[in-house]
């Protein structure tokens, strides 16, 4: 190696050091042919480090996030009343985070558990923008819940996620806890999932699982925020669910296993995330919003054939809303928008292969179908929503330089194509706590799309990661 | 990418057992003898076990005729409970639970290995980010026919295979010593079958003929180039088990170097059979009360 390699290493090394990604050594330039067998090793190569860390600090995680977001292609938008408008492209997303995780299992069967978010919206983020050019700053408790176990029942109280469905991430039966999508890129999975507060009881026997939630404050999912790409100007203020009376959730899945399967049994009594809305009587102010309770029956299984495995799950719920336009019969009154409670078959597929040691495929077919949709429908009413609808998840993951660095390739559609998302992804361990992603997602929408807003648009961004 | 993830905490779990032997003397032994000794120590020692492991990576360069890293060495760590059982006590049923890096930290995983290659692997990851346990397709041990680097290290699946050696050719090619040891130095070739899975066209171990540990073996490929070199140290006697505690695998073609090292072994433990089941996976309270429960029994 020449003198002018080797000093490119050393400013290499000498640059990156303060990252802790090198460690500067003298490094012999050609190693090829060096006799291995009269060396040894150095007496540090394998000192186990101490750790300075003080023992009140040692159930705790913290992550700290960097998010650099922006879409990049300038072009012009659809609407669906046939208008079109322009889209440049500018920053959308920069952004500072603060996870906090806490883990103590403080004494025998006890364990404490907490996670909390706290947010930094730096200039261009649209938060920032929707904060009349303002820092905005953000905070969010999101796990918080004590644990009691003994040898064959477990009970957890407190602000906490129930997953139900084998297929993570489109599954029609995960619909317990709330979620939030404010834009196409999350740093952590709590930015999506919200919890709840409820009561959990576990009781274990033999092979089987039994688990019970209670839900005594049922949250809804909330409107998107102001700025970001999902966001609407609603026609009039969309507000927290007034709390007339008192709401309640309860629900079980029964859950066992067998050679190369699982299977779950579920049965809940809930409200549907997504609160309705409707003008208010006045005509002015605040959004009337309706919290419709209904009931889910479900079953999901899972079997794994080789290096195949198949997840599949199927929710049935009974009494859910729908929208309807009903047109009254006299001419002289216009046309106004109800709701009529239906019920709603939905099924989740999902193939998951591993291809190899190092790379795996799945695909994800969501579809939910309405039972009967125009039976209840008088003769003036027309179902304003697709009788079929759902979605399709593909996705390509590659592991490589020994899994530090990670591809992920990911398609996903409306069953009716009616809107599309490709995104690319590829994440690097710089070191054992400091890791950058980088990440371009493009979207496609036809004009009569709920995502129609999103056609065209390209964005690229990055997220780094310091994790300790 | 679950699939590969989960099997590389898993292998790292077995790999503890890679060098480690009765301490019964041997006299006058075949090759095949040799390993199949050093190969039913391996699996006493994942038996009813409770392992702290630490797998350390990093490039290395040489000072002063001394390996060192050039860099900060990427750190795993985890914790794992295992007991074999079946026919011949040759599958093994074990929960595994990282904790290091803080990324990782949390996730854990549950998993029924199979010695028969006709009946699939099981196996259970926790995403502790989703609070939730999912199933991997991990197929059977014959699946596997590209060796996979275990937990972005310098080991990988077939440096801790065991119950293969109808598929050498083992050859004992002379006595000798190595650090300070009497040795036999034994060489193994694959047959065709194996070749065709294998990275190595020749592998040459060195046994240390009193304790039956592996402590060297030298890794050759199809042009008879040293491609990697593992040495073992830090021999210690363990339940009667002569255990190398630390494992050092030179990859010598990139320069990087993975150290494992056995922070924690404990074997013929009690291992409570409703220990090993997805409970423990998602209930950390329980699972915080039976490793006290183990680790009081250590003590």
């Amino acid at each position: 190696m020449s003198h002018i390699a080797s000093l490119r290493r050393l400013l290499a090394a000498a640059a990156l050091s303060p990252l802790g990604i090198v460690q500067a050594q003298s490094i012999p330039d050609n190693i090829d042919g060096f006799d291995f067998d009269n060396v040894s090793f150095g007496d540090d190569l394998f000192a186990q480090p101490q750790s300075n860390t003080p023992e009140w600090l040692e159930p705790f995680t913290f992550k700290l996030s960097q998010q650099l977001f922006a879409q990049v292609n300038s072009h012009s938008v659809g609407r669906a009343d046939g208008s079109t408008g322009n889209r440049s492209a500018a920053l959308e997303n920069n952004r500072f985070s603060l996870l906090s995780r806490y883990q103590n299992p403080f004494a025998p069967g006890w364990l404490l558990q907490a996670s909390a978010q706290a947010k930094v919206y730096w200039p261009g983020d649209y938060e920032y923008r929707a904060n009349a050019e303002r820092i905005d700053t953000e905070f969010r408790l999101n796990e918080f819940f004590v644990q009691r176990s003994s040898s064959e029942n477990s009970l957890k109280v407190g602000a906490q996620t129930v997953v139900w469905g084998e297929n993570i991430g489109n599954s029609v039966l995960d619909v317990i806890n709330t979620s939030e999508f404010r834009d196409l890129t999350i740093i952590d999975i709590e930015d999506a999932r919200l919890n709840q507060w409820l009561v959990v009881w576990d009781r274990f026997v033999g092979n089987h699982q039994m688990s019970t939630f209670v839900n005594l404050y049922p949250e809804f999912n909330p409107p998107p925020v102001r700025g970001s790409p999902f966001f609407f100007e609603p026609a009039f203020n969309l507000t927290d669910y007034r709390r007339d009376q008192a709401l309640f959730e309860i629900g079980s899945q029964l859950r066992w296993s067998f050679a190369g399967s699982d299977v779950s049994l579920m049965a809940a009594y809930l409200y549907e995330n997504q609160l309705f809305y409707s003008a208010p009587s006045t005509g002015l102010g605040d959004a009337q919003s309706t919290a419709n309770d209904y009931l889910l029956l479900g079953l999901s299984a899972n079997r794994a054939i080789g290096k195949l495995l198949l997840n599949l799950d199927i929710a049935y719920s009974h009494d859910i809303l729908a929208t309807v336009l009903v047109t009254p019969f006299s001419p002289n009154e216009a046309p106004y928008l109800a709701t009529q409670a239906l019920n709603k078959l939905g099924a989740t597929l999902g193939f998951e292969y591993a291809i190899d040691n190092d790379q795996s495929i799945i695909l994800g077919l969501t579809a939910e179908a309405k039972l009967s949709p125009n039976s209840g429908l008088a003769n003036n009413e027309v179902l304003l929503e697709d009788e079929v609808s759902g979605n399709a998840l593909l996705r390509y993951s590659k592991n490589m330089r020994n899994g530090d660095l990670q591809l992920a390739v990911t398609v996903q559609s409306a069953l009716d194509a009616a809107s599309m998302l490709g995104s690319v992804s590829l994440n690097y361990a710089l070191s054992n706590n400091l890791a950058v992603m980088a990440q371009v997602i493009a979207t496609s929408a036809k004009r009569d799309s709920a995502l129609a807003v999103l056609d065209e648009d390209l964005r690229m961004g990055m997220t780094l990661s310091w994790t300790f | 990418m679950m699939k590969p993830f989960c099997q590389r905490i898993r292998n790292v779990a077995l790999l503890c057992a890679l060098v480690s032997a009765s301490s019964s003397a041997v006299a006058q032994m075949s090759a095949r003898e040799i390993l199949e000794k050093v190969e039913d120590a391996q699996r006493t020692t994942t038996d009813s076990a409770f392992n702290r492991i630490q797998l350390s990576s990093c490039q290395f360069g040489v000072r002063d005729n001394q390996i060192t890293c050039a860099e900060r060495p990427r750190v795993k760590a985890l914790e794992s409970v295992g007991v074999n059982f079946g026919p011949s006590n040759k599958d093994t049923r074990s929960v595994s639970i990282v904790t290091e890096p803080p990324a990782e930290k949390g996730i854990g995983m549950l998993s029924v290995t199979y010695d028969d290659s006709d009946q699939d692997n099981e196996t259970w990851l926790y995403l502790s980010a989703l609070g939730t346990v999912k199933r991997i397709a991990s197929g059977n041990s014959d699946d596997d026919t590209e060796p996979a680097s275990i937990f972005g290290s310098e080991f990988t699946t077939e440096d801790q295979d065991t119950g293969k050696l109808d598929e050498y050719t083992l050859t004992l090619v002379e006595e000798s010593s190595e650090a300070g040891r009497d040795v036999w130095i034994i060489e193994s070739i694959p047959n065709a079958e194996r070749a065709r899975k294998t990275r190595y066209a020749r592998t040459v171990q060195y046994i240390d003929k009193e304790r039956l540990v592996l402590l060297r073996a030298d890794m050759y490929d199809q042009h008879d180039r040293e491609v990697k070199r593992l040495i073992a140290s830090r021999v210690e006697l363990i339940n009667e088990v002569w255990v190398a505690r630390s494992l050092t695998m030179m990859n010598l073609v990139s320069n990087r170097l993975s150290n494992m090292a056995i922070l924690e072994i404990n074997t013929g433990i009690n291992v409570p059979e409703d220990f090993l089941s997805q409970r423990t996976l998602t209930d950390v309270a329980f699972r915080e009360t039976e490793l006290q429960k183990l680790r009081e029994q250590i003590d």
